[in-house]
């Protein structure tokens, strides 16, 4: 049995290393990659005929139809109904400050629909997200404001259902453990620079929930140790009680990886990017959450569970 | 240790009509059978009478189905002013206009907490109304004016028109005669002298008396009419008007006329809504994402299958037989609470294939610990559950609990993510500690499927 909890300091540099790179790119970015969502701004994807057009004329022509910036690309997107053909897109962007009102996205719509120089498709309906810039900060507000209440419930809970383990301490590195795996998920996002949005918050929150679960099934099994092992040699019955809880941890892991990671395969052949948004974040969470019960959950709760008992110990003596 | 409890426990159970040991496991294992039966054949076929619809019945949420969504908030300053009974009033007015437009099917909800109204208008296949044009002007005040002007801002010009003498705008002075409320219905019209249309109004008591007064004051002078700050018609009071009919001409077209006919009728709301959020998917790529997603669902409890078989080997077998069940419970409790399918709510359901697994996980590992030990079979399945159960309970209520606080925050297809990992997370803690649990028990008590190896463990004291 490998002592794993001799290990800790090399898994505490290695999570360091992973969140610093994240931080570095933080700065270097100026700051997360906000989805419109969160932001405010404005999105209309239009099906086109083909993809012979002329992105450049669109784009002046809707700058003047609205005096406001845009940016208009080219895009495509599979086609459920003929998998060689790809569908033609014209994607429109317009930025937070020049969110357009719901007047303004059908001026677009309608011009592009009788423009004789671009050739929509009207036979579907275009694709449209628009946020208005203080909505979507107060979206993004709540969202945070949800995983803060979601942990300070979750400290709690453990908490009183830990007290043999002195549950708020055990409850505190839990949360830790969480922090981490929200910051790991956060770095993946400013190292590829992808957009911050609900789907991403729904992302942290169910992570939130299985890294604590990972968490307490460890500190279960120190709980029920503690009342047969001797007390004295924490670091050996931590150790243990790992151990046994690893293939449960792994075997979970892989159980939830396995349907997670079909679902990513399945949305990026298919290209359904909604889906594919959905499980990235979910796939780097699952694995940061394990890994964090395991690496810096339980030798952090150790650490401090042997200080306090030396604590305690130096006390008595004097 | 448990042994003798269990000793004490039968000997008082063996006052009652005597139960042997084994006719209660079985008893309990089609307790078990019945619950998966139950939820599998639900959702196969549907009730009605529980209000559950078979799964290719379920309503999809409109990332699936294409359609419109918007968030419409108050346009006033404080939005703490706006009280729920505002919200309501508003919302009923809205929905009066959506249905005036031709749309019947839509879901339109209240957010008291942050004071705005959640508008979806799924796509109708051939249907020509296009949902984002409803979305056009509906939260507009449509308060209705009828107001009188300074005369010293217009005049008659030679052949009897109105001149103004003022910009447009300034004319206004909301010198007010008469308003929506004084209206008891309205309706559009054809105006037989020039073959427009208008919209004749039938006032109230209060109303016709006003508007007696009011014409009475202003023969042969302009009353103009107002739709919020918009003047629609100045017609020239020709005499007093005191029947209570009245009209306004503007050489509308037909459907100017209606929309503003039922802008008076339906109401004015007390303050402008206006749309901050829209959102909207298009039909044709929300459906290919539901095929894509379901066939993902489909490989993934393969998977999860295989794993739990080669893994575990019986009881691997039996997790996967609650797991049906799990999955059926789910989308059963989706229907029953008659909540939508959503793309991130299929999501959940891959992901509670994974983590639903989880507490046999735990249990299986600690039955195959204990047998590791030497310890009898039987008696190995009950230490493993007993022993796992806190584990798989302050798991799932941590779950739980930030499932919650998803589905509190969360918009539409979020809330459905938060919905079926919440439903998952429950249902999952039951099929493992009763379905399986039932299950496990009576199988392991059959003498050929006692063998040690089908529990994937040698049965050798380590």
């Amino acid at each position: 049995m490998i002592d794993l909890m001799s290990k800790r300091k090399f898994f505490f540099i290695f999570s360091a290393v992973l969140i610093l790179i994240g931080l570095a790119f933080f700065l270097i970015n100026g700051g997360f990659n906000w989805d419109i969502q969160f932001e405010g701004g404005t999105i209309i994807k239009i099906e086109m005929k083909d993809d012979n057009y002329d992105a450049a004329a669109a784009e002046a022509a809707i700058e003047n139809l609205l005096g406001k910036g845009v940016t208009v690309q080219k895009e495509t997107t599979f086609n459920p109904d003929d998998q060689d053909n790809k569908l033609a897109l014209m994607s429109i962007k317009v930025s937070k400050e020049n969110t357009l009102d719901n007047d303004e996205i059908n001026q677009v719509i309608d011009y592009l629909e009788t423009s004789p120089d671009f050739f929509v498709n009207t036979e579907t309906q275009p694709q449209i997200q628009s946020v208005a810039p203080f909505i979507g900060v107060e979206l993004r507000n709540k969202a945070l404001m949800a995983a803060g209440w979601a942990m300070l419930l979750i400290v709690i809970y453990v908490g009183i259902r830990f007290r043999v383990m002195s549950g708020i301490s055990a409850a505190l590195f839990g949360i830790v453990a969480l922090i981490h795996d929200a910051l790991i998920m956060l770095s993946v996002y400013t190292v590829f620079n992808i957009p911050v949005n609900e789907v991403f918050v729904a992302a942290i929150l169910t992570i939130i929930g299985y890294s604590m679960n990972d968490t307490i099934v460890i500190y279960d099994r120190i709980r029920e140790n503690s009342s047969v092992m001797s007390k004295s040699d924490i670091e050996k019955m931590v150790n243990t009680s790992t151990w046994q809880s690893l293939p449960r941890t792994i075997n979970t892991l892989l159980t939830t990886l396995l349907t997670i990671v079909t679902l990513y395969i399945f949305a990026s052949i298919y290209n359904v990017d909604s889906i594919k948004q959905f499980a990235f974040p979910l796939i780097i969470g699952l694995t940061s959450g394990s890994y964090s019960s395991i690496f810096i959950a339980t030798p952090l709760w150790m650490m401090w569970r042997k200080y306090s008992i030396k604590k305690k110990l130096l006390e008595a003596k004097s | 240790m448990a042994k003798p409890r269990r000793i004490d426990y039968s000997s008082v159970q063996k006052k009652e009509p005597k139960l042997k040991p084994g006719a209660k496991l079985w008893i309990k294992f089609t307790i078990a059978v019945i619950l998966v039966a139950f939820f599998s054949v639900m959702i196969l076929v549907g009730s009605p009478g529980l209000g559950v619809s078979k799964v290719s019945d379920i309503k999809t949420g409109i990332d699936i189905r294409g359609g419109v969504s918007a968030t419409l908030y108050p346009d006033v300053d404080d939005v703490d002013s706006v009280t729920d009974e505002q919200l309501q009033t508003i919302q009923e007015i809205l929905e009066n206009r959506i249905e005036a437009k031709g749309t019947f099917d839509y879901n339109m909800s209240p957010d008291y907490e942050n004071k705005r109204l959640l508008l979806e208008i799924p796509y109708a296949s051939g249907d020509d109304t296009n949902p984002q044009k409803v979305i056009d002007d509906l939260g507009e005040m449509a308060l209705l004016t009828f107001q009188r002007w300074d005369e010293e801002k217009y005049a008659f010009d030679s052949s009897g028109r109105i001149v103004f003498l003022v910009e447009e705008a300034d004319l206004k002075d909301d010198n007010i005669v008469l308003d929506g409320t004084d209206v008891a219905d309205s309706v559009a019209m054809l105006n037989k002298q020039d073959n427009s249309y208008m919209v004749a109004l039938t006032l109230t008591e209060t109303g016709a008396e006003k508007f007696a007064k009011a014409t009475a004051e202003l023969v042969r002078k302009p009353i103009a009419i107002y739709l919020d700050d918009e003047l629609k018609s100045y017609p020239v009071v020709s005499s007093v008007i005191s029947g209570g009919e009245a009209s306004i001409t503007g050489n509308f077209t037909i459907e100017e006329a209606v929309e503003l006919a039922n802008y008076i009728k339906y109401g004015a709301l007390p303050f402008a809504m206006t749309a901050q959020e829209i959102n909207s998917i298009t039909p044709i790529l929300g459906e290919s994402a539901l095929n894509v997603t379901l066939r993902a669902a489909l490989v993934a409890f393969i998977l999860v299958v295989l794993f739990m078989i080669i893994r575990y080997r019986l009881p691997g077998l039996i997790a996967s037989i609650a797991l049906v069940g799990l999955v059926a419970s789910e989308i059963f409790w989706i229907s029953a609470f008659n909540a939508s399918i959503t793309l991130p709510g299929i999501a959940g359901i891959i992901l509670t294939i994974g983590m639903g697994v989880d507490a046999n996980v735990i249990i299986y590992e600690r039955i195959k610990e204990e047998l590791g030990r030497g310890i009898e079979l039987g008696e190995a399945i009950d230490i493993g559950f007993k022993r796992a159960f806190s584990a798989i309970f302050d798991a799932n209520v941590t779950t739980l609990i930030s499932g919650g606080a998803l589905y509190i925050v969360g918009s539409g297809p979020i809330k459905g993510f938060a919905l079926t990992l919440i439903i998952g997370v429950i249902m999952s803690f039951f099929t493992a500690i009763i379905v399986v649990k039932y299950l496990l028990k009576a199988i392991a008590s059959i003498k050929i499927f006692g063998k040690t190896w089908l529990y994937g463990t040698k049965g050798v004291a380590r």
